[in-house]
């Protein structure tokens, strides 16, 4: 007796049928088992776009698959269009799970230390084959992902999608932009140069100052981990940027896609009698079948993005260039919040902290949530929202405002001779002098009113650029303003360039003076990512 | 118990009675949400990180040759997270000066924090102030805020000065009627400042445009 008896009924029936077609019908089992309900010749019908059989066979992987269970069989013509979606709830998708694998990549060459991170950054940008284009394409993406999550935000706002029945997948929607700006923020801190960690700092400052204190001092050193950022903190800003906010991010996803699905996408307002809600009786003439028509055209919209995100990266756009080293002891001149931060930058620096950095931000983001529940209007027509829509427009403009406070051109500009320096060597990116060619720094030393006897064109642009800017420190107070640069071969390969601005002070005649100086290195390779 | 025996009066709202199962059933929720509630507390606990003593702030003892001049640029120390003002007679008529605060001549030991939002502002001698590169905040050698978002001025640390046998001759105290803590006024036989950074006063509020209360 057996033990155990194999049975392969394969065999069976390539001794019925003979070896063809029992290799066929096998074929056609499993491609149908593996697509949950099309044989091959269902697939073949669906990419060709001929007429479904009665019933239709392209129903059953909605109905039998867990790939397809969320997506509807079928759109209204109306929302397939352009207009009114323009794509964005799809394009943020796209963009999250493009986040995700590109995230993945980085883990590879990725230890969340400040004993590595920075050195870990340096190898990926300048000895990982596709490294710097993968950093490139996670960055690229992340914008591109705020820009397309606040325009999914607005278009939803300005056709009322956002109305009876929809407040809660709006409300669910506030939370995927929360969770997206959150996940961008906390990446900032991972390369742990001095972008990074004044940037942190400045957001867990405002932490810092919830009231009373004794919460805001715990909840600070709870995401500091220590009273200033260090091995703790990174490891906590790592762990919320790859595994707490992407959880958060996917059950939030799938919320907000369930309600959306559950309501069906909202036809564009003017389609509909006021307070009517047929999204979800499509008339049969006005079907648009997910196969194959949305299938095949997301097939395409996936390959020409990946494609156009692959060579923007390539050769187009290259994610900001690393700062010096995280330094808790130097806070650079010129340190700005992330773009989609500037507002809130700018908010930061009209007043007090509280009210500015938490009252505020936190007022905004609960009416952001609670909005449908609290504007009932029943229209979705525009022109019954002048109000509602003239509201936005100014939050909009109020919005671009408060970003422009943010940067440095506002309230932040240090003293004329410093600001001059800054504009060769600004300390936040690598700035006109470190991104010119090595070579054409010759030794010598050059007055910037000089700027035309300079020995190649590479100085002269410099010099003269450094001459433009010392029209500004000269004022009532200060006379006989003079630049200098003097550039020395201090090792092999590497050149110290030192900027200096000097004046007479009007009331006493005293000398002022300002300089400062920069390493280049033959292969610094700045304004190169690297 | 039947539903038969229940009776309502007429016009009462027909109530269903808490059965046994229904009651258990929210004992064991309100144990769970317990549990739960315990937990959280917990993982508050967990994540909170613990300090060795002494491990941040520390006693930094420097030569009294370290101090600057009076109204001299204030000297920097990275390590100790301060910078070291002297301030004399010219800081004291400085016209930027806020009126609101007691000041005197003598050395304070400013904490490098702004108490904005956490950089490290820095010394612009062009401009004879403190200035903070992150939202603008602009503080007196004094550590008196005159503008930006700042609403008071800098934090201090307390400052002791000793002689050649380590005896403390003056130091920093509170000010009567001010949150602030005092300039220590330097005697001729001191050789050595010892600055307590583990010991940091909060600067009084200040919140006008141009300093003041």
């Amino acid at each position: 007796m057996a033990i155990f008896r194999l049975h392969i009924p394969m065999l069976d029936e390539v001794k019925q049928k003979g070896l063809r077609p029992a290799l066929k019908d096998k074929w056609v089992d499993v491609v149908t088992r593996v697509t949950a309900g099309l044989s091959p010749d269902d697939m073949r019908g669906v990419l060709r776009d001929d007429t479904p059989g009665r019933p239709n066979p392209r129903l059953t992987p909605h109905a039998e698959g867990f790939w397809l269970h969320m997506k509807p069989t079928y759109y209204h013509r109306m929302v397939d269009g352009l207009y009114p979606t323009f794509r964005l709830g799809w394009l943020s998708t796209f963009f999250g799970v493009f986040e995700i694998v590109t995230g993945i990549y980085l883990m590879i060459y990725y230890t969340p230390s400040p004993l590595v991170a920075y050195e870990n950054m340096l190898n990926l940008l300048s000895n990982v084959p596709f490294g710097q284009v993968m950093r490139d394409m996670h960055r690229l993406a992340a914008e591109l992902m705020v820009i397309v999550v606040v325009l999914h935000m607005l278009r939803t706002f300005i056709t009322g999608s956002y109305k009876k029945p929809r407040q809660f997948t709006w409300a669910t929607g506030v939370v995927l932009l929360f969770v997206t700006l959150v996940l961008s923020f906390s990446g900032y801190l991972l390369p742990w140069d001095q972008l990074s960690l004044w940037a942190v700092t400045i957001g867990a400052s405002m932490v810092e100052a919830i009231p009373p204190e004794v919460v805001g001092r715990n909840v600070n050193l709870l995401v500091r981990g220590a009273p200033e950022f260090g091995a703790n903190g990174l490891l906590r800003f790592y762990l919320l940027h790859v595994v707490a906010l992407p959880l958060a991010g996917i059950v939030a996803f799938g919320v907000h896609y369930y309600k959306v699905i559950h309501h069906g996408h909202s036809l564009p307002p003017e389609a509909e009698k006021v307070g009517e809600d047929t999204a979800k009786r499509v008339p049969m003439d006005s079907r648009v079948y997910f196969m194959p028509q949305i299938l095949t055209r997301e097939l395409w919209y996936v390959s020409g993005l990946l494609a156009i995100l692959f060579a923007a990266a390539a050769y187009l756009y290259n994610a900001p260039a690393l700062e010096p080293h995280a330094n808790p002891l130097i806070t650079p001149l010129h340190t700005t919040a992330p773009w989609y931060f500037l507002w809130l930058q700018g908010m930061l620096k009209v007043g007090d902290k509280v009210v500015w950095g938490l009252i505020v931000p936190g007022l905004l983001t609960g009416l952001l949530l609670v909005l449908p529940y609290l504007e009932v209007g029943p229209s979705r027509r525009y022109g019954d929202r002048r109000i509602g829509l003239s509201l936005a427009a100014l939050f909009v403009a109020a919005m671009a405002m408060l970003s422009y406070m943010g940067t440095p051109h506002y309230a932040v500009s240090t003293s004329p001779d410093q600001e001059a320096v800054a504009e060769l060597l600004p300390q936040t990116h690598p700035g006109p002098l470190r991104s010119a060619p090595w070579e054409d720094l010759a030794y010598g030393s050059f007055e910037a009113s000089a700027w035309a006897a300079a020995p190649n064109a590479t100085l002269q642009d410099l010099l003269r650029e450094f001459d433009d800017v010392l029209t500004n420190v000269q004022s009532a107070g200060r006379t006989d303003v003079a630049g200098v640069m003097v550039i020395e071969d201090w090792q092999t390969d590497l050149k110290k360039v030192t900027l200096r601005v000097t004046w007479t002070n009007v009331p006493d005649g005293t000398a002022g003076e300002f300089s400062q100086s920069v390493y280049l290195h033959r292969n610094g390779n700045y304004g190169e990512g690297a | 118990m039947s539903d038969a025996g229940v009776q309502t009066a007429p016009g009462a709202e027909a109530g269903v009675p808490l059965s046994r199962r229904e009651f258990l059933n929210y004992l064991w929720g309100a144990s769970m949400a317990v549990f739960l509630a315990g937990g959280g507390g917990v993982t508050l606990w967990y994540a909170l990180p613990r300090f060795r003593e002494g491990e941040f702030g520390g006693v930094f003892t420097l030569p009294i040759t370290n101090l600057p001049a009076p109204d001299s640029p204030p000297a920097d120390f990275p390590d100790g997270r301060f910078w070291l003002v002297n301030v004399g007679d010219g800081t004291l008529q400085d016209p930027r000066q806020p009126k609101d605060y007691p000041l005197e001549p003598g050395v304070k030991a400013l904490y490098k924090v702004c108490v904005h939002l956490g950089c490290l502002y820095k010394w612009v001698p062009t401009n004879d102030r403190f200035e903070c590169p992150c939202h603008g905040s602009k503080y007196l050698k004094s550590g008196a805020r005159i503008d930006g978002p700042a609403r008071r001025n800098l934090d201090v640390f307390f400052v002791e000065v000793l002689d050649a046998s380590g005896n403390v001759l003056s130091r920093s105290e509170p000010v009567m009627g001010s949150q602030e803590a005092s300039s220590v006024v330097i005697p001729p036989e001191a050789v050595a400042l010892r600055i307590d950074t583990g010991r940091r006063v909060t600067g009084a509020s200040n919140s006008k445009p141009g300093g003041g209360i």
